[in-house]
C-alpha cells in the first residue's frame, strides 16, 4: 500500500530497529540496550516455564492415582522441590519486571534505556549464572528439601543444596540490580512534564516492586549465605544440636519470601491497570488510589512475614501480631480491584487476547486473595496450613494472576518490540484455555485441601483421587494452552504478520515509539498527553490505531479526521464554524446520553449530521442558557448557504438553458 | 550504526566538551552523576539489610543469653579492636578527601589519599589475620569447632581436639559420633561450685581399688579396697617430652601416668563418674581436680576409680583479691581465696571467666566470626574497588565533571566503617 | 529530578558540594577522639546495661557524624537520607519483630545444677552399651 496513511502507520523509518541494528550473536550477548536484555530474558523466562511446567505435569501425573504412578519418596520430593524453585526464582520473581519491564518502561518513560545498562546485563547474567546453578543440581541429585529450604532438613539432606543455594544468591543479586536500576530510571529519567502523577501505573508498580526488591532481596542473600556457611562449616547458627534456632532461618527466609511475593504480584498489577484501561478505552478510576496502594502494599508487605510460620513454633504473640496484619495487606489489593472493576464500567470493552487475560486475572486474583485472608486467620490456618488448601491459593496469586498478567502482558506488548501480530484466535483460544484449565487444576484442590489433603505428599487416602482427577487433567489443559502460547508466539517473531506502531490504541508513549523501537526507542522525541485519555486516539483501520492530534499524524489527515468524527476544535484547521458548531453540539448530546443511557458504551460516537436537530435538542438540556444560540446560528446560516449554493448550480442551469 | 547514532545527539544534548565518560543515554554529566548517586545510596540501603540478619542474630542471642557474651568476649583483644576501629576512621577520612581531590582536579592528592585508603584496608585485614589466626590457634572457632584451650581467666581446658599448647592429653575426638574414640578423662570427684563455695584448696588424689558389689534389690555397693596417693602414679611430663613420645621416642617414664594441673573441665567421658557420689544422690560435676590420663577404661581396669579429697578453702582471714596482688598473684594449681563481701558484677565476671563456658557459647564465636567475616569480606572487596579506582586515577580519568566511581566508592567504604563503628563495641566492648 | 531542565547552573559548585579540609579533618578527629571515649568507658562498671547504653550512644553519634559529614549527607538531596532511614527501618523491624517472637520462648529443658544426669560406673554393660 502507497498511501500516506499506510506509510505512516508501519513506522518510520530513517534507521533500523533495535534488533537489525547490529547483528550477530555476539551484539546481544554483550548489548547495552534494555530492549535486547529483556528480550535475552524473555527467551530465559518462557524456557525455565516450559521446564518447570513440565515438571509439575509429572507431579501431577503421579498424583492421578494414589500409590507411585511414576515418581515416589525422595525422587517425587525432588520434582516439587525443582518445580517451585524453577518457578519461583526463574520465572515468577524476574518474569515481568526483568523481561516486560526492561522492554517496555523505559519506553513508556520516553528515556533512551535504563541508568545503568552496564549493570543491566550484569544482572541479565546473574540471571544466567543462577539458572545454570539451579539446573546443575539436578545430575548430582537435585534438591528435595522444598523450595523454602527448611533447617534441619536442608543442613543434613543429601542433595546439594550449597549448590542451589549458590544460584539462589545470585538470583538474588540479580534482582536487587534490576530494581536498583529501575528505581533510579524512574527517578531520573522521566521527561519534562511527567510528574509522577503522570507516571503509567505499570511504571508505578514496576517502582513499588523495586522497592521491595532491594529491600527484602538481601535479606535472603545473607540467609541462604548463612545457610551455606552451616552446611559447610557447621557454624550451629539454625542447628539446635550446637546452639542455634531453626525457626530462626523461617524468620530470615520469610522476611524474603513474604516481600516477594508481592514483588511477583504488584507488577502484574501494574499491567492488569494498562490492559482494562486500553481495551475498555477509559481512563483508569481512581489512578491515584492505584499509585498509593502500590506503594503501600509493598510498605506493608514486610509487616507480615510471620503468618507463614503460624504453625512452626512461633508464639503466640508473634502469631496474634501477624494475624492482624495479615487483614491489613489484603486492603490496597481490595481498592485496586474495586477501582479496575470501575474501570470497565460503560467501558467500550473490545475482547482481544491481552483482554482475556486481564479478566481472568480479575476473577482470579480475586479468588487468590480472599482464600489468603482465610489462611490468615490463625485458627483457620492451623487446620489449613500444609493442606492443598495453601498450594491452590497461592497458585491462584501466583500462576493465576501473576503468570496470566504477564501473558497478557506479553501479548499486549509483543506486537510493540518484535513488530509482528500474534495469530489473534489462536491467542484467545489459549488464553480460554489458560483459564478453564487453570480453574479445573486448582478448585478442587481448595476442597481437597480442606478436607485434610497434605502438600508435598506423593500418594494419599483414596477418597482424595477424583479431586486429583479432575486436577491433573486441568494441569493438562493448562499446560497444553500456555506450551501452545509460548509456541506461536516464538513462531509468530518470524513468520507473524508485520504490526503496525498501535495495534491497541494505546495511550502511554511506548505507542508513539516505532514498531519495533528503534536503539533508542524513539525516532523523534515523544510528546506527552494525558494520560489514559483515549479521545483523540481513533481506529483508522481494523487494528489499527492513530491518536488525531497534530503531533502524531500530519495536519492535514489529522483534520480530515477530526471532521469526520464530529471532534473539530478552533484547532483545526479547514473546519468551517458549521463544523466546529456541530462537534460542539454532538459533544454536549453525547454528555447527556451516557449519562442516562447505561447499556451504551460512553465512549462518543462519530457525527451524524441527520441526527443533528435532535441532538440540539438534547445538548439543551445540559447547555447554559444561551449557550447553544452562536451554534444554532451557525448552523442555520450553513445551512442557508447550503441551499443557496444548492440553487446556484440549479439557477445557473436554468440561466445557460435561458440563454 | 553512525548515523542513527548521529540522528540522536541533538536529542540527547550532551556537551561534546565534557568527560568521554558520560553515557550516552545522559544529558549531562549532573544528570549522570546524581543518577549514580541515587544508585549507590539504594546499594547502600541494600548492603544494611544484608547485614540486619547478623544483627538480628546478635541482638537475639545478647538479649536471651547474655551469659555467652559476658563470658567470650573477654577471649576479644580490645586493643586490637580499637587499633582496627582508629584505621578504618582514618581510611574513611582519606576516602572522603579523596572525593574532594577529584572534585578539585587535584591529581597527586587524589592518588595519595587512594592509596592510603587501600594501605589502611590493608592493615585493618593484616590486624584481622592476626586475630582470626589466634583464634584458630586456641580452638576459638565457630559452632561445631568451638573447643577452647584456655579460659578467659587462663585456667587451661583439657580440649577434644588436642591440638593446643599445654594440653597433655591424648584423647582423639570423634566429632561425628560425639564422644572419645581414644583416651579418656577422669575427674576427681570435688562436687563444690568454686563460684558459690569457694575453690577448693590441697586437694590429695589416689588412685583406688574398688569393688563393686551388686545387692539383691539391684542397688550397686562400692567398697574401696586399697588407695594410693597419685603422685607415685603420675609423672608430670613437659610438652616436649609428650612431642617426643609421639613422635616415637622413648617413654620418659613408662610406667606412670602423666598429671595434670588442677583445671576445669568438661565431661568428655560421662560415663565414668564415681559411684559414691551416684550412690550419695549429689552429681559428681567435674570441679576443679586432678585429672589423670588413663588411657582406656580397659587397660586401666574396671575397678580403679580416682578419688579425690580435698580440704574447704580456708577461711579469709585477709581479703586478698581474687586475681591477685602484687604480692600475692594468682597462680594455677594453689588454692586462692574469694573475696569476703557479694562480688560486683565485673569480679563476678572475672570469676566466671574462669570457669568453664556456659553451653553455647560457640554461638558467640559463630556470630563473631559470620559478623567480623562477612565485613571483612566487604573490606576486601572494597581494596579490590579502590585498587581499580587508583588504576584509573593514574591514567587522568577523573575530572570535576567526572568523578562519580571515587565518590561512589567513598560511599560504600563509609558504609563498611559505619558497620564496623557498631560492631567494635557490639564484640569487643562488652560489659 | 527531570532531565535536561535542571541543569545544574552553578558551575564553581561543581556537580557537588565540596567538603572543606577543616570539616574532614574535624569529622575524623572527633570520631578518634569519640573511639578512645568508648574504650575507656568500659573500664568503668556501671552495670551491664547501661555500660551498653554507653556504647551504643557513642556508636549512634559517631555513625551519625560519619553519615553527615564523610557522607556529605548534610549537603545533598533529602530522599537520599529517606532511602537510607527506609533501610534503617527495615532493619529494625526484622530484629524488633524478631525479638518479640523469640522473647516468648520457654524454658523447656532446665538443667538442675544438683542432680544433672549421671551414669553408671563399673563394668561396661554387656548388653549393647
Amino acid at each position: 500500500m502507497a498511501t500516506p496513511a499506510a506509510k505512516r502507520i508501519h513506522g518510520p523509518v530513517s534507521e533500523p530497529d533495535f534488533m537489525n541494528v547490529t547483528k550477530g550473536i555476539r551484539s546481544w550477548l554483550i548489548t547495552l540496550d534494555h530492549k535486547r536484555i529483556g528480550m535475552m530474558y524473555l527467551f530465559g523466562i518462557l524456557i525455565s516455564l516450559l521446564v518447570g511446567g513440565a515438571f509439575a505435569l509429572i507431579v501431577r501425573t503421579e498424583l492421578f492415582l494414589p500409590g507411585k504412578q511414576l515418581v515416589a519418596g525422595d525422587t517425587y520430593n525432588q520434582f516439587f522441590t525443582l518445580h517451585g524453585a524453577v518457578m519461583v526464582f526463574l520465572v515468577i520473581i524476574p518474569g515481568i519486571p526483568a523481561a516486560l519491564g526492561n522492554i517496555i518502561m523505559p519506553i513508556q518513560l520516553g528515556a533512551p534505556d535504563v541508568a545503568f545498562p552496564r549493570l543491566n546485563l550484569a544482572s541479565f547474567y546473574l540471571w544466567v549464572s543462577g539458572a545454570i546453578l539451579l539446573v546443575l543440581t539436578i545430575p548430582f541429585g537435585s534438591l528435595d528439601t522444598g523450595w523454602t529450604l527448611y533447617t534441619p532438613y536442608s543442613l543434613e539432606s543429601k542433595t546439594p543444596v550449597l549448590i542451589a543455594v549458590c544460584g539462589v544468591f545470585l538470583l538474588g543479586f540479580s534482582s536487587i540490580f534490576t530494581g536498583l536500576n529501575f528505581i533510579v530510571t524512574i527517578h531520573k529519567f522521566r521527561p519534562q512534564g511527567m510528574g509522577w502523577f503522570q507516571l503509567p501505573l505499570n511504571v508505578w508498580a514496576i517502582y513499588a516492586t523495586g522497592i521491595m526488591q532491594v529491600l527484602a532481596t538481601p535479606v535472603l542473600g545473607i540467609t541462604v549465605l548463612l545457610l551455606a556457611v552451616e552446611r559447610f562449616a557447621h557454624i550451629g547458627i539454625f542447628d539446635p544440636t550446637l546452639g542455634g534456632d531453626p525457626v530462626l532461618f523461617q524468620h530470615f527466609f520469610w522476611f524474603y519470601s513474604h516481600p516477594a511475593v508481592y514483588i511477583m504480584i504488584i507488577p502484574g498489577m501494574g499491567v492488569i491497570s494498562e490492559l482494562i484501561s486500553t481495551f475498555s478505552r477509559k481512563p483508569i478510576f481512581g489512578y491515584r488510589f492505584i499509585a498509593y496502594s502500590s506503594i503501600s502494599l509493598a510498605l506493608l508487605s514486610f509487616l507480615v512475614w510471620g503468618h507463614h510460620m503460624f504453625v512452626s513454633g512461633q508464639s503466640r504473640l508473634a502469631n496474634m501480631v501477624f494475624s492482624a496484619l495479615t487483614f491489613t495487606v489484603g486492603i490496597p489489593s481490595a481498592i485496586k480491584v474495586f477501582n479496575w472493576v470501575a474501570t470497565l464500567y460503560k467501558g467500550d470493552i473490545r475482547l482481544k487476547t491481552p483482554m482475556l487475560y486481564a479478566l481472568s486475572f480479575l476473577l482470579l486474583f480475586t479468588i487468590g486473595g480472599l482464600t489468603g485472608l482465610f489462611l490468615g486467620i490463625l485458627s483457620v490456618d492451623v487446620h489449613l496450613h500444609d493442606t492443598y488448601f495453601v498450594v491452590a491459593h497461592f497458585h491462584y496469586v501466583m500462576m493465576g494472576s501473576t503468570l496470566v498478567a504477564f501473558l497478557g502482558a506479553l501479548h499486549y506488548w509483543w506486537p510493540k518490540f518484535t513488530g509482528r501480530m500474534y495469530p489473534e484466535s489462536l491467542g484467545k483460544i489459549c488464553a480460554i484455555g489458560v483459564f478453564f484449565g487453570f480453574n479445573l487444576t486448582f478448585l478442587p484442590q481448595f476442597v481437597m485441601g480442606s478436607r485434610g489433603m497434605p502438600r508435598r505428599y506423593w500418594d494419599y487416602d483414596p477418597h482424595y483421587q477424583i479431586y486429583h482427577q479432575l486436577s491433573t487433567v486441568g494441569a493438562f489443559v493448562l499446560g497444553i494452552s500456555i506450551f501452545i502460547s509460548v509456541m506461536y508466539l516464538f513462531a509468530s517473531f518470524k513468520n507473524g504478520p508485520k504490526a503496525p506502531r498501535n495495534p491497541w490504541g494505546g495511550s502511554s508513549l511506548e505507542w508513539q515509539a516505532p514498531t519495533p523501537p528503534t536503539l533508542y526507542n524513539f525516532e523523534k522525541p515523544p510528546v506527552l498527553h494525558e494520560l489514559y485519555n483515549y479521545d483523540d486516539i481513533v481506529e483508522v483501520e481494523p487494528d489499527v490505531w492513530e491518536r488525531i492530534t497534530p503531533t502524531e499524524v500530519e495536519p492535514a489527515v489529522a483534520d480530515e479526521i477530526a471532521k469526520k468524527t464530529g471532534t473539530a476544535t478552533e484547532h483545526t484547521a479547514g473546519a468551517t464554524e458549521a463544523d466546529k458548531a456541530a462537534a460542539m453540539i454532538h459533544a454536549k448530546a453525547e454528555e447527556v446520553k451516557a449519562e442516562s443511557k447505561l447499556d451504551e458504551s460512553s465512549r462518543a460516537k462519530p457525527l451524524d449530521p441527520a441526527k443533528l436537530p435532535d441532538e440540539i435538542e438534547i445538548a439543551k438540556k445540559v447547555a447554559g442558557a444561551g449557550e447553544l444560540v452562536p451554534a444554532e446560528q451557525k448552523l442555520a446560516e450553513a445551512e442557508a448557504e447550503a441551499k443557496a449554493k444548492a440553487a446556484e448550480p440549479a439557477k445557473e442551469e436554468s440561466d445557460k438553458e435561458k440563454k | 550504526m553512525s548515523t542513527a547514532h548521529d540522528a540522536h545527539h541533538d536529542d540527547h544534548g550532551h556537551g561534546h566538551h565534557g568527560s568521554r565518560f558520560i553515557q550516552h543515554h545522559y544529558d549531562d554529566a549532573q544528570h549522570q552523576f546524581d543518577a549514580g548517586k541515587l544508585g549507590i545510596w539504594i546499594f547502600l540501603a541494600q548492603e544494611v539489610l544484608f547485614f540486619s540478619a547478623l544483627f538480628v542474630a546478635y541482638i537475639l542471642y545478647r538479649v536471651h543469653h547474655g551469659e555467652l557474651y559476658s563470658y567470650a568476649h573477654k577471649y576479644l583483644d580490645v586493643k586490637y579492636g580499637a587499633i582496627n576501629t582508629a584505621i578504618l576512621i582514618f581510611s574513611s577520612l582519606t576516602a572522603a578527601w579523596a572525593v574532594r581531590c577529584a572534585q578539585r582536579n587535584e591529581r597527586a592528592g587524589l592518588i595519595l589519599c587512594l592509596a592510603t585508603t587501600i594501605a589502611c584496608a590493608f592493615g585493618f585485614l593484616g590486624i584481622k589475620y592476626i586475630e582470626y589466626s589466634h583464634k584458630y590457634h586456641e580452638q576459638l572457632l565457630f559452632g561445631r569447632y568451638f573447643d577452647p584451650c584456655v579460659s578467659p581467666g587462663g585456667n587451661e581446658f583439657i580440649t577434644k581436639s588436642n591440638d593446643c599448647p599445654g594440653s597433655k592429653g591424648s584423647v582423639h575426638w570423634d566429632f561425628g559420633a560425639g564422644k572419645a574414640t581414644e583416651g579418656c578423662y577422669e575427674s576427681s570427684t570435688i562436687d563444690q561450685d568454686p563460684q558459690t563455695e569457694g575453690v577448693q584448696a590441697d586437694c590429695q588424689v589416689f588412685e583406688t581399688k574398688v569393688r563393686i558389689a551388686r545387692g539383691a534389690d539391684g542397688k550397686e555397693t562400692v567398697t574401696e579396697t586399697s588407695r594410693k596417693p597419685i603422685a607415685e602414679r603420675c609423672h608430670e611430663w613437659s610438652l616436649e617430652e609428650a612431642e617426643a613420645e609421639a613422635e616415637g621416642g622413648k617413654q620418659e617414664a613408662p610406667e606412670k601416668f602423666p598429671c595434670w594441673k588442677p583445671s576445669y573441665q568438661p565431661a568428655v567421658c560421662p560415663d565414668l563418674t564415681d559411684a559414691t557420689a551416684r550412690a550419695k544422690g549429689t552429681a559428681a560435676r567435674p570441679q576443679v581436680g586432678i585429672l589423670v590420663e588413663y588411657g582406656d577404661h580397659e587397660e586401666r581396669g574396671e575397678d580403679i576409680v580416682i578419688k579425690a579429697e580435698c580440704k574447704p578453702a580456708p577461711k579469709v582471714t585477709k581479703e586478698l583479691d581474687i586475681l591477685g596482688t602484687p604480692e600475692h598473684p594468682m597462680q594455677l594449681g594453689k588454692p586462692t581465696i574469694v573475696k569476703s563481701h557479694e562480688l560486683t558484677t565485673h569480679e563476678r565476671h572475672e570469676l566466671e571467666a574462669m570457669g568453664p563456658p556456659p553451653d553455647h557459647t560457640n554461638m558467640f564465636f559463630t556470630i563473631y566470626f559470620a559478623m567480623t567475616g562477612l565485613h571483612g569480606i566487604h573490606v576486601f572487596a572494597g581494596i579490590l574497588v579502590f585498587m581499580w579506582l587508583l588504576i584509573r586515577a593514574l591514567k587522568g580519568h577523573f575530572t570535576p565533571d567526572y568523578f562519580g566511581p571515587i565518590d561512589y566508592a567513598a560511599l560504600y567504604w563509609h558504609i563498611v566503617d559505619l558497620i564496623w563503628i557498631f560492631l567494635f563495641p557490639l564484640l569487643y566492648l562488652i560489659h | 529530578m527531570a532531565s535536561a531542565a535542571e541543569h545544574h547552573d552553578d558551575h564553581d559548585h561543581g556537580l557537588a558540594h565540596v567538603a572543606s579540609i577543616k570539616t574532614l579533618v574535624a569529622t575524623g578527629g572527633t570520631l578518634l577522639f569519640l573511639t578512645l571515649v568508648t574504650v575507656l568507658a568500659t573500664k568503668i562498671d556501671f552495670g551491664a546495661n547501661i555500660n551498653l547504653a554507653i556504647a551504643m550512644v557513642i556508636a549512634v553519634t559517631k555513625a551519625t557524624l560519619v553519615i553527615l559529614f564523610f557522607m556529605h549527607l548534610r549537603y545533598d538531596r533529602l530522599f537520599h537520607s529517606v532511602v537510607f532511614v527506609s533501610a534503617l527501618l527495615g532493619a529494625a523491624l526484622f530484629v524488633g519483630f524478631t525479638l518479640m517472637d523469640t522473647g516468648q520462648y520457654q524454658q523447656t529443658n532446665i538443667w538442675n545444677p544438683s542432680a544433672p544426669p549421671v551414669a553408671p560406673i563399673g563394668p561396661r554393660p554387656t548388653t549393647g552399651g
